[in-house]
């Protein structure tokens, strides 16, 4: 990478750029995957510097995802996360399902650090219902098993297994969103309407974030 | 150099609806975000969930910030907000929580770790950064460390950063930048190679 452009990137990082480079450069880090890797790297370097508890989190990858769930057709939405206002579940969930949801959201979230994630947010959607698609176009991840088929065959009372024998590790609020996904991902509940984003528990979610 | 011009470079495209433009800002305030949340909620994991919710809710509410505030400030205000009517909701369903307003203060970091355990890869990915990035703070050239210190640590600007070590802004601006790559060149070693790399790298 350009180390002219990294240097600019450091010191953006920073809010010390003037604001025409900004400007420029704020549109190439916008499409630019390996470039927000980086820029995630410097966001985590600085974590540890300062302390912070969880330095590898995957808040920016729940929240990719569930914003590019807004943008998708309804039947390519993914399943949203803990937290996320309880959204609809999809054929996704059963694509990372065989392993562990809660594993699958941290690898993704290295994918990201190691070099982005690829396509950026529509593609992500496009593809996220049919994992062999989406296996990853970035360098394999020591996290992420190749063999992506077996899990597509997990049925959905395994994943309900997994979600009991580890519910007592789990905060109520993840316990419920995960629960009620695994409902609506089996067979019977595909074919259902989703319910619109956002309306489930919190009809107007900025009526007090006051400005 | 005017404060929040990055940010707003940034919160302009995703105006415009560039989605990617949010992404970047997730990505820089997420530790931030989560840190202060846990000044509220102190469990990691119920801290991560809130931070989400913060960042959609800013995510929705974009349009109409007008930036008459910092973008920091007006984020950091959402995810008060968001945190603050978790605390209220929890109150009232403590059925949900009783084993946490059980808790001292002593077992509750213990209880935090616990519940964290639902994603080991996230504390396995916690440990590793962590371990890299210390291992390659140790080892860089005092100037390149104490900067990116003041930077990072004490959050001074390269201005103030500069008068402190005695030299020009530009040189500020190329040791934090220097300091950076090091580390990162550590942490991308680490991740390409895979877990249990950290102590080869040592």
């Amino acid at each position: 990478m350009n180390e002219e452009l990294d240097s600019q990137l450091s010191a953006m990082f920073d809010d010390e750029l003037p604001q025409g480079e900004c400007e420029l450069l704020a549109r190439r880090l916008s499409r630019d995957a390996a470039l927000q890797a980086r820029w995630g790297r410097y966001a985590a370097i600085g974590a540890v510097v300062r302390g912070d508890v969880r330095v590898g989190s995957s808040v920016a990858y729940k929240v990719h995802a569930v914003i590019a769930a807004e943008s998708a057709p309804a039947a390519q939405r993914p399943v949203a996360f803990a937290g996320s206002g309880g959204r609809t579940a999809s054929l996704w969930l059963r694509g990372v399902a065989g392993a562990a949801l809660a594993a699958s959201v941290a690898a993704v979230s290295i994918l990201w650090l190691q070099g982005g994630l690829p396509g950026g947010a529509g593609v992500l959607v496009a593809r996220a219902p049919v994992p062999a698609a989406a296996a990853p176009e970035t360098r394999a991840s020591y996290v992420v098993p190749r063999a992506v088929e077996s899990r597509m065959t997990v049925p959905a009372t395994e994943l309900a297994n997994y979600v009991v024998a580890h519910s007592e590790f789990s905060t109520p609020v993840s316990r419920r969103n995960l629960l009620s996904a695994l409902m609506a991902s089996e067979p019977a509940a595909v074919g259902a309407p989703e319910q619109s984003l956002g309306s489930v528990d919190d009809p107007n979610p900025h009526a007090d974030d006051a400005r | 150099m005017s404060a929040d011009v990055s940010d707003l470079s940034l919160v302009r495209r995703v105006q415009s609806g560039d989605k990617g433009a949010f992404d970047a800002l997730v990505l820089k305030y997420q530790h931030k975000v989560t840190k202060l949340v846990m000044r509220y909620v102190r469990n990691p994991a119920e801290a991560e969930d809130i931070a989400q919710e913060a960042f959609i809710k800013a995510y929705r509410a974009l349009p109409q910030f007008r930036g008459d505030s910092a973008f920091y400030t007006w984020l950091y205000r959402i995810a008060i907000n968001t945190a603050k009517n978790a605390v209220v909701s929890r109150d009232r369903n403590p059925v949900d929580y009783d084993l946490d307003m059980q808790n001292t203060d002593e077992s509750y970091e213990l209880q935090g770790r616990m519940k964290d355990a639902e994603t080991p890869e996230g504390l396995v990915l916690t440990d590793e950064i962590r371990t890299t990035v210390n291992a390659a703070m140790d080892a860089l050239p005092e100037d390149l460390r104490t900067a990116i210190v003041l930077r990072e640590l004490e959050g001074l600007s390269y201005e103030e950063i500069a008068a402190s070590m005695d030299c020009p802004v530009g040189t500020v601006r190329s040791r934090i930048f220097r300091a950076r790559e090091a580390i990162d060149k550590r942490l991308r070693e680490v991740f390409e190679g895979g877990l249990g790399r950290t102590e080869e790298l040592g």
